[in-house]
């Protein structure tokens, strides 16, 4: 079936990129941040854009913890029902070999990673990080597991320096969060 | 909200305006009323002034970098910000090098130490869509008349993208055949020195002129197919045993004025479906000749590869063979030198590695590859005598490790044992960067 599925993709791609070529720009990108924070929490009825600013002394933390903090301000969507917290969506980017990958994270109230968007991928090669079941080994994962590649997240041959820093940015979102929900600065 | 308000305010003015005007000239039993009105419509106004206020103010305070000592704090941001569209620099530099010493064993008098290569990337996006990539290589630390150097174009092409899917490439690149052609960098793969199939039968770092497709879809399959330049048997020299190292590397173009009378055709097709499990295989093909003999030979050149990497674990496999079509009428003439073209050449290796320490960047991964390869498999028949006998199949075994000091920096170590040419037996040490 995959086979049948990508045969007729093949036909209605090209006849499409034929038809729409002068008009189609950032074709790398996937869906916009808004898009994944609502396909991480259908259910929320509203989120709620924080700020959230680290201090010296926590970056310091994250440092000692094995996390490059890289910024001490960090954007997060709170996805909310009836006033209720039920999770964060983080937006970020990372370079992957050249460029950058704009990647969303989704983390549940309890602190778990509920889901992975790539929302651009603009590199030549490693769009592979885009699969599922490539972005399906972060889920359930919070801040105590390793999340590195060669340890509980499988490379991708061939992507390695994608995968590497994809998953040293979502390790970095689930440590900043973590930090915040322990200091109770999300709710 | 805080956007539509305003132009309710200044509509809420106009209105004050007339209104007050309008009192002025004729009082009314509902001037009272007016005026609650028209108090509500301030209130309503200033209520305006403090949220835009407020907002300025949020603004320019994500305008101020903002330093360590901001305080812990969060700020409940009223209004959803679209996060800043993320900026790259168009142009990237980019470069990784090889600096190896090789100590035979057996024959100490040819230890060698040499800065492989030293090689310098450079791409550049034209637009979100359209970008330039580009390698250039200095082999072997000085290249002039006088010395071994070399100093080579990698890669140089333009890639489009036509779509989600599809890209478009067009120029000097590398032709997707094995697992090492198309990520070659010292950090990329074990051992001191590339493995020897996808060096002598693979003619690795492989690149050729012309334009390919890639197709990547979202099963995790990777097609690209395409039309290069391809070898030149021309180039044949029988009197040296080139050929005997790597018949494909002997007689290929590199873009060099290359003849291109006959072009080739390539395909290859990847699956990385499952995290950590790559599949896949490439064929090229195309006449070798380039009008330069009467008759024409096909060059053919085929690999089926797979690589896993469980966890710490990485293990892959890889066969490839290569084909020489007529070449008896090619060898003929060139009968009683040491090298005739060979008819088939062809190579497959096993290789484990493990990640048995890491510590922050620091990781260690010992590794055992065997070997075995033929670069003159068979020749085709001359006639009694005449014909060549085909080469010994050699194996070899390598073990040793890769220690990445930091990603992008490594620091290797191996031995290799040699089957038939048992005095080639050495220990490599390299370092290695890629970046």
């Amino acid at each position: 079936m995959p086979r049948i599925d990508s045969a007729t993709g093949v036909v209605v791609t090209l006849t499409t990129a034929v038809a729409l070529a002068p008009t189609a720009a950032f074709a790398v990108d996937y869906m916009s941040a808004d898009e994944a924070a609502k396909l991480m929490f259908p259910q929320a009825d509203r989120f709620e854009v924080r700020t959230l600013t680290l201090d010296a002394a926590q970056l310091q933390q994250l440092q000692a913890a094995g996390v490059a903090p890289r910024s001490a301000r960090w954007q997060v969507r709170v996805a909310q029902r009836d006033g209720t917290t039920l999770g964060y969506v983080v937006v970020d980017d990372v370079i992957g070999k050249f460029e950058l990958i704009s990647y969303a994270v989704g983390i549940g109230s309890d602190g778990a990673i509920r889901q992975v968007e790539v929302l651009s991928y603009r590199e030549s090669h490693g769009h592979e990080i885009r699969l599922p079941a490539w972005r399906k080994q972060f889920v359930g994962k919070d801040a105590s597991a390793p999340l590195r590649v060669g340890d509980d997240i499988a490379n991708i041959s061939g992507a390695t320096l994608s995968c590497s820093h994809v998953t040293e940015g979502v390790r970095r979102i689930v440590a900043v969060i973590d930090l915040a929900r322990h200091l109770g600065t999300l709710t | 909200m805080p956007r539509i308000r305003p132009t309710r305010s200044v509509v809420a003015c106009t209105l004050a305006t007339a209104m007050a005007s309008a009192f002025a000239q004729a009082p009314t039993p509902t001037e009272a009323e007016l005026a609650r009105k028209l108090d509500q419509l301030a209130a309503e106004l200033a209520a305006v002034k403090a949220q835009l206020a407020a907002l300025q103010q949020q603004r320019a305070a994500q305008a101020q970098a903002p330093a360590a000592s901001a305080p812990a704090a969060t700020a409940a941001v009223p209004a959803a910000t679209e996060p800043e569209t993320p900026t790259a620099p168009a142009t990237v530099f980019s470069g990784y090098a090889e600096l190896n010493y090789n100590r035979p064993t057996k024959q100490t008098e040819n230890t060698q130490a040499d800065l492989r290569r030293f090689v310098l990337g450079l791409s550049h996006r034209f637009s979100p869509t359209t970008k330039m990539v580009g390698e250039l290589e200095v082999e072997h630390g000085v290249s002039s008349a006088s010395d071994p150097g070399e100093v080579a174009l990698e890669q140089a092409y333009i890639e489009h993208q036509l779509g989600r899917t599809w890209g478009v490439r067009g120029g000097l690149f590398l032709i997707p055949i094995g697992l090492l052609n198309e990520s070659h960098e010292p950090t990329a793969y074990y051992g001191v020195e590339r493995n020897f199939v996808e060096t002598a039968i693979i003619p690795t770092t492989w690149r050729e002129g012309g334009v390919q497709l890639i197709g990547q879809y979202g099963n995790g399959i990777t097609l690209q197919t395409g039309l290069s330049t391809g070898f030149d048997l021309s180039k044949w020299d029988a009197t040296s045993t080139e050929g005997q190292e790597s018949p494909l590397g002997s007689i290929h173009q590199e873009m060099a004025l290359a003849k291109a009378h006959d072009l080739s055709v390539f395909g290859a097709l990847n699956w990385r479906g499952i995290p950590g499990l790559l599949l896949g295989g490439g064929v090229f093909a195309g006449n070798a000749t380039q009008g330069q003999t009467p008759t024409s030979s096909r060059v053919t050149l085929w690999d089926a590869h797979a690589r896993w990497t469980p966890g710490r674990w990485d293990l892959s496999a890889l066969y490839t063979r290569g084909t020489i079509s007529n070449t008896a009428a090619l060898n003929a003439p060139l009968v009683g030198n040491p090298s005739l073209i060979p008819s088939a050449f062809d190579g497959y290796y096993v290789q484990g590695a493990y990640k048995v320490w890491m510590q922050q960047d620091y990781a260690l991964a010992p590794f055992v590859r065997w070997e075995r390869f033929n670069t003159g498999k068979s020749y085709a028949d001359l006639g009694p005598g005449l014909t060549p006998s085909p080469l010994p199949t050699e194996t070899v075994w390598t073990a040793g490790a890769n220690f990445q000091v930091t990603p992008g920096v490594v620091v290797k170590a191996d031995y290799q044992w040699f089957s038939v040419n048992k005095d080639a037996n050495r220990f490599n040490l390299g370092l290695g960067w890629a970046f």
